[in-house]
């Protein structure tokens, strides 16, 4: 090109520049928000070819030194509207004026208090408000942030955050809302790393690490809470209180620092699935189905749809009324297979997305009046003593490392055939709640897991001491050597995360006495072997050995004295460091092995509290007993508490009678929190009746009859007991007599079928006789 | 609702036919006029005092003196009982199921419900044990049929009290034998959901129906006026 074409392009250039600048304005923004706000009717998703913007609303530079984590508000937020977003179902709990049917509720599990406490901001029943129970928006985002897209709790106003002094959301930042985590199509989306990121409360880098856009280093739980984030590294730290950063992916960013995000409009199922995964226990991965609208093709946001104020659809009858979101009924069971609205009138036009129109042949219409359909054709058939499920959020599903995240409690319950809101029967999932509670007027407040473990002290602490002496034993022990306590019938070894693992012995009797010893190769020898001190030929190895168990005993934190061995009538003991051999005192004749002396008296090495406790509770999942709860109510009682205070689990309220005994008795707040299910639906040929009226019309059909019995922290058999039909509010008398019938109805059918054939039949012919009289045909007969 | 409303009225207009016929039938007054307005008056005067001396009359004593006093417990052992088994059943499935439809907006549910679906079946076996043996009574004998204008009118039709009843008899055992369709068609694979909705709206109307049909017969048959 000429110079003087070059000057012409440029002073093109510049005249349009100013002209684009002159334009720019109010109404250009306005225009640019109307074009984001509606859809201009392509079907394609499209490439996301972004730059980043960090918090500050200032452009990443990836390769810079310490770049800032990315901003989901300043990076999507130009284009999709960030505050609308925010009035979304998953991010507006704390906002939201309308509660909406019951869903599965946020469940604080401790087990070490026994509480399992079940938590929503949103107004379901049996359901505890988290601010009333005193957890901050900082202490609700450490519990459950591992499974938030962000937003909500996890970023609160700015007032908020000033209200609590306790927090360090300066520190941490705030969780903005991860459109990645729902909407991130890359193999790269990590929901276990958000996890992780969560709990080192790097919350504002966790979107970062979580998509695969960066690696993120550093915690900042471990950071002054006076560190903010302008402060920079920590320099003189670099193996602990180490501040975090944040390395981009380079490789995915142009030379214009704009990244490619791989995204989906929809969501694809396995980000849903993420937090709303539910698997039976026993359940081998490679036999569990998927729900039947995800083998037919569909996809969760097929019918879990939203506009951009991500309002999702939820699915059930009701919805559009409560909502005002019209588009709900079409993607109700009843409105995408039946077209019809709640009220059963035929409002929308069904099929949608190819849903089969159900037959149902030959089930009588109560069924459609009482019965919700989710009854027949969602969750796990009924089964004896129904089935126990995890639930992503409720036992930490999902969430993959070295260490192992999920758990078993809460025990989670279904199908529970329940009456919903609308007063029909329902599938539901339920969990007993488990916590301390004080009786104000008639409501139990829960008391803070925290709060109760301070007031125990000790009392809830047997499982820590005997770890802490294994643990302290492990230190000196052979490879292939483990320290152990035998107890009942079980043997007790440390694990990985600083607890024990019970694990039980073949043939063992239930009254054999603790004994602490050394697993190696399947047996268990003794910790202390027998030798006799006196001897002039003993083994020096075996007082080297003692001597070594004396250090490891030494390094138990908390111990309640000096470690000592007791051999026959000899007291083995550290003095200077120094194995020290000594006749024990006569009071100790009789004690043999290892043991605390202080003060002039000695103590088992665990006491017989401590291994009473931990001997009970081996081989189930329960984390208390009967004793542990009273004296934690004793406790409880003498650490300031002058209300009535209670302790709940299995469906029962525990309180310290006159006697001092404790006695348990049914309670309003003792009762399951439910809620209903949906998911999986299973094929129309598992659904329930398609064998018959006996698949739940039977003398013993589980569906009616099968008995759930309250589970909870505490080891008791003082538990609620219900059948499946006291849920219905149906009388198990009247189902059994109905069921019973069924037996005799093949034959009541065949009767009442001979009785209108005959009848029918001379019907049909006395009209014969009367039309061929009328006509003529037939002549009266002359009486004789 | 449609169904109460549909009931009270058929049920209030059958009443009203039968003490109708009754006052026509029995009463000097009724024939002492051919003017509507007048015959109307003086019907509505006699129900009036005859509703009234009937209120005073009837107790619980008076009840079982009349039911004691049927000829159907003169009848052989076998028909009394199988006659019982019909009126029983009848009253049992008439009461339960119209209470429950009209006043229960759940509609039958529970041991009620039981009972009703035995009772059916009862019902169903009584009628037609019935219809086999006692059919033959009631077959009417009409002249065979000619083109006349005198087929329209409604008087020279000859629609007499006996002819009534023994239409009423066979539109007792023709509803019987819908009641006991529509109740074994529901419960067999057959029907999809619109179908069993059919058959339980066409369950009732038979049941109305049926009712109507046995109210007109055992009105003509109670108090059907003297012989001779």
């Amino acid at each position: 090109m000429s110079r003087a074409g070059r000057y012409a392009v440029g002073a093109l250039g510049l005249a349009l520049a100013v002209s684009a600048l002159a334009s720019a304005g109010p109404d250009a923004a306005a225009g640019q928000d109307a074009k984001h706000a509606v859809w201009d009717g392509n079907r394609t998703t499209p490439a996301h070819l972004i730059p980043l913007r960090d918090e500050n609303d200032e452009p990443i530079i990836p390769t810079e030194t310490d770049p800032l984590p990315f901003s989901v508000r300043f990076t999507c937020g130009p284009c999709h509207d960030y505050k609308t977003i925010q009035g979304g179902w998953h991010f507006n709990a704390m906002t939201a004026t309308k509660s909406g049917r019951s869903g599965e509720p946020w469940l604080q599990v401790d087990p070490k208090t026994g509480t399992i406490l079940p938590l929503s901001y949103r107004k379901w029943a049996g359901t505890f408000d988290p601010m009333a129970l005193g957890l901050t928006t900082w202490d609700f985002t450490l519990l459950f942030g591992r499974h938030f897209p962000g937003g909500g709790p996890a970023e609160p106003p700015d007032e908020e955050v000033l209200a609590e002094p306790a927090s360090r959301w300066s520190v941490s930042g705030k969780a903005e809302m991860n459109c990645l985590a729902c909407h991130n199509k890359s193999g790269r989306q990590d929901p276990s790393e958000w996890a992780k990121q969560v709990l080192r409360e790097n919350l504002r880098w966790a979107a970062t690490a979580a998509g695969g856009v960066g690696e993120v280093g550093g915690m900042a739980s471990r950071l002054k809470g006076t560190w903010d984030i302008y402060d920079g590294p920590n320099l003189d730290d670099h193996e602990w209180a180490v501040v975090p950063s944040v390395k981009y992916r380079t490789v995915d960013f142009d030379s214009k620092h704009r990244i490619f995000f791989d995204l989906n409009y929809p969501p694809s199922d396995d980000r849903c699935l993420a937090c709303h995964s539910v698997s039976p226990v026993d359940a081998a991965q490679w036999s569990a189905d998927a729900d039947v609208h995800s083998t037919a093709g569909l996809k969760c946001t097929d019918c879990h749809r939203n506009n951009l104020g991500h309002a999702i659809v939820r699915g059930y009858e009701g919805e559009a009324a409560e909502t005002g979101n019209t588009t709900a009924e079409s993607f109700t069971c009843r409105g995408c297979h039946l077209g019809e609205n709640a009220a059963g009138e035929k409002s929308v036009v069904p099929g949608r997305l190819g849903a089969p129109f159900p037959k149902h042949t030959g089930l009588p219409l109560v069924h459609f009046k009482r019965l919700a359909c989710t009854v027949c054709h969602s969750g796990p058939k009924p089964t004896d003593g129904f089935t126990r499920v995890r639930t992503s959020r409720a036992n930490r599903l999902g969430i993959y490392g070295v260490a192992k995240w999920s758990t078993d409690l809460p025990a989670v319950i279904e199908p529970v055939y329940a009456k919903d809101a609308r007063h029909k029967i329902s599938p539901h999932r339920l969990v007993w709640p488990a916590f301390w509670a004080k009786i104000s007027g008639e409501e139990a407040v829960p008391l803070k897991p925290e709060d109760v473990e301070a007031a125990a002290g000790d009392i809830l602490k047997p499982e820590e001491r005997i770890a802490g002496i294994l643990i302290a034993l492990s230190q000196v022990m052979a490879e292939d050597e483990t320290p152990v306590l035998v107890s009942g019938r079980f043997v007790f070894a440390p694990n990985v995360d600083g607890g024990i693992d019970a694990s039980e012995r073949a043939g063992a009797k239930a009254d054999t006495p603790a004994l602490w010893g050394i697993g190696k190769g399947g047996d268990v020898l003794p910790l202390v072997p027998k030798f006799d001190p006196d001897a002039a030929d003993k083994d020096p190895a075996v007082e080297t050995r003692l001597l070594e168990f004396l250090q490891a005993l030494g390094t138990v934190p908390g111990a309640p004295g000096q470690p000592v061995i007791i051999v026959k009538k000899t007291l083995y003991r550290l003095v200077d460091g120094f194995l020290d051999m000594s006749e024990a005192p006569p009071e100790f004749a009789g004690a043999a092995g290892p043991g605390w002396l202080a003060e002039g008296t000695l103590a088992p090495l665990a006491s017989d509290f401590d291994i009473r406790t931990v001997t009970a509770k081996a081989g189930t999942e329960q984390t208390l007993t009967e004793e542990q709860v009273r004296l934690v109510l004793e406790a409880l009682a003498r650490s300031g508490e002058r209300s009535d205070l209670v302790y709940i689990s299995g469906g029962r309220m525990f309180r310290l009678g006159k006697d001092g005994k404790l006695t348990a008795k049914r309670d309003a707040a003792a009762e399951p929190v439910t809620w209903p299910l949906a998911h999986n639906v299973r094929p129309a040929q598992q659904s329930l009746g398609w064998n018959g009226c006996t698949d739940c019309h039977s003398g013993g059909s589980d569906f009616f009859f099968t008995t759930l019995r309250g589970t909870g922290p505490l080891l008791t058999a003082n538990v609620e007991k219900r059948s499946a039909a006291s849920f219905m509010g149906l009388g198990g008398l009247f189902q059994r007599f109905f069921g019973l019938s069924f037996i005799t109805r093949p034959l009541f059918k065949v009767v009442l079928a001979v009785c209108a054939f005959v009848i029918g039949a001379l019907v049909f012919l006395a009209g014969l006789l009367f039309l061929g009289r009328l006509a003529g045909f037939l002549e009266k007969r002359s009486e004789p | 609702m449609m169904f109460t409303i549909i009931v009270f009225l058929s049920f209030i207009g059958v009443v009203a036919g039968l003490a109708f016929h009754r006052f026509r039938t029995t009463r000097e007054e009724a024939r002492a006029t051919i003017l509507y307005s007048e015959l109307f008056k003086k019907y509505a005067a006699w129900l009036a005092l005859r509703t009234l001396q009937s209120a005073r009359k009837a107790s619980p004593k008076a009840w079982w003196e009349y039911i004691k006093a049927l000829p159907l417990w003169r009848l052989p052992v076998l028909e009394k009982w199988l006659f019982v088994g019909l009126y029983g059943s009848f009253a049992y499935l008439a009461a339960s199921g119209f209470f429950f439809a009209i006043f229960v907006p759940r509609g039958l549910y529970g041991f009620p419900l039981v009972g009703h679906v035995c009772a059916g079946g009862l019902f169903a076996a009584c009628l037609a044990v019935i219809v086999i043996i006692k059919g033959r009574n009631f077959i009417s004998v009409p002249k065979p049929v000619s083109l006349s204008p005198a087929l329209f009118d409604p008087r020279k039709m000859g629609i007499t009290a006996a002819r009534v009843k023994l239409a009423a008899f066979w539109l007792f055992a023709l509803t019987g034998f819908l009641l006991a369709l529509t109740a074994l068609l529901p419960m067999m694979p057959l029907l999809r959901t619109s179908g069993q909705k059919f058959m339980f709206e066409f369950h009732r109307y038979c049941a109305l129906a049926s009712l109507l049909a046995a109210m007109v017969f055992a009105g003509l048959e109670l108090f059907s006026p003297p012989k001779g």
